[in-house]
């Protein structure tokens, strides 16, 4: 009964904790025709496992998961494009291609 | 009589105003929305009033200045030696020049950029002794704390417990005083606001932005609790330097006495 009590009450800590903090990415362009985003919550915790995407309008031209080290290379699209870190609702974050240098 | 408390009070007075060096780590910016590469300036001064500038190195038995011993950053644990970065500068103030340094270093990586520089003591003629002072400033790139909050173990450290680089102004900034990771109980700090932009094209100090009422003003001070803590509330935007005096082990340098002491540099913004 102890664990049954204590497991919905760790979710619940565990949720409040991924909402009481900011969504964070920053990407510059590795000058070899890829560029890096690394993403990050502003209490410091890890944003290993999120999931990153590029978009050219409302196409989707890759879906991945950001790395280990809360990071991820990718090749620079042609034209413009979007990164967009999306830890879910309400916690995106989106950077044009356009400002990545 | 009247005359020996006379001495004794303007021996106390200069000896309070000579202690107000501060080694400068400067950058324009602390929070940078992105990675880029940063121009930073290591001079030492008296930040609010800029009476004179220093010869970092300074030595009491040779002409020649010695050179900075420590110089690195510390990024998400990983420290760099960033000595070779370090170029030779004559830097103006407002009364004379001094020899200081310039430096540029790529911020690029998401987080902080832990900056310690720890030059050679500096040998203060008017006291007969050394100073060396071993300073922090932090830089944070688009806003995740990764290292702010690191203790180094410094000989002499000011440990942060406000981000350096997220201050508004009128609200505080809190430090713990330590020497080799242990607090320094009732440290007696020192904090001066650098009164003067800084040109960085022209390696010089500008005019002064305020004037201090009286020179209790000049240099502030405060002496940290039982555990070492201390909390300042922040009146003005800029950068401000908090300097524990003292609190190294090592009191003796090259047969004279030395003042081993923990700077930190914080940097408070105004809410527009």
């Amino acid at each position: 009964m102890e664990k049954l009590f204590f497991t919905p009450l760790m979710i619940m800590v565990f949720t409040i904790a991924a909402y009481a903090h900011t969504p964070l990415m920053a990407c510059f362009d590795e000058g070899d025709g890829t560029v890096t985003c690394e993403g990050g919550f502003s209490d410091g915790s890890s944003a290993s496992g999120v999931e990153f995407l590029v978009k050219q309008g409302d196409k989707v031209v890759l879906q991945s998961r950001l790395n280990e080290f809360s990071e991820i290379n990718f090749e620079k699209p042609e034209g413009d494009y979007q990164a967009v870190f999306n830890a879910g609702e309400g916690h995106v974050v989106t950077i044009n291609g356009k400002d990545i240098f | 009589m009247k005359l020996i408390i006379s001495v004794l009070t303007l021996s106390l007075l200069f000896a309070s105003s000579a202690l107000a060096h501060f080694q400068l780590l400067y950058t324009p910016e602390s929070a940078l929305e992105r990675g880029q590469t940063i121009e930073l300036r290591h001079v030492f001064t008296h930040p609010f009033e800029d009476e004179h500038t220093m010869d970092m190195g300074k030595q009491h038995d040779t002409k020649k200045l010695s050179a900075v011993e420590e110089f690195f950053v510390v990024h998400r644990g990983e420290k760099t030696d960033l000595r070779k970065s370090l170029k030779q500068i004559s830097f103006k103030g407002n009364k004379n020049a001094g020899v200081g340094f310039a430096s540029q270093y790529a911020a690029r990586r998401m987080g902080d950029h832990l900056f310690v520089i720890q030059p050679a003591p500096y040998f203060e003629a008017s006291e007969d002794g050394y100073i060396q002072q071993i300073t922090k400033m932090v830089v944070n790139v688009a806003g995740l704390p990764t290292d702010w909050n690191s203790t180094l173990g410094l000989k002499a450290e000011i440990l942060p417990l406000t981000p350096p680089y997220a201050i508004w102004t009128g609200s505080t900034f809190t430090g713990v005083v330590m020497s080799e990771g242990q607090p320094v109980p009732f440290a007696e700090i020192e904090i001066e606001y650098l009164n003067h932009d800084i040109d960085l094209a022209a390696n010089a100090m500008g005019p002064a932005r305020v004037e201090a009422p009286q020179d209790s003003f000049v240099t502030l001070s405060l002496i940290a609790d039982a555990n070492g803590t201390f909390t300042f509330g922040l009146p003005k935007a800029g950068w401000w330097g908090f300097a524990a005096l003292g609190v190294g082990p090592d009191d003796e340098f090259k047969g004279k006495e030395l003042s081993q002491d923990a700077v930190i540099w914080v940097q408070v913004r105004d809410m527009k």
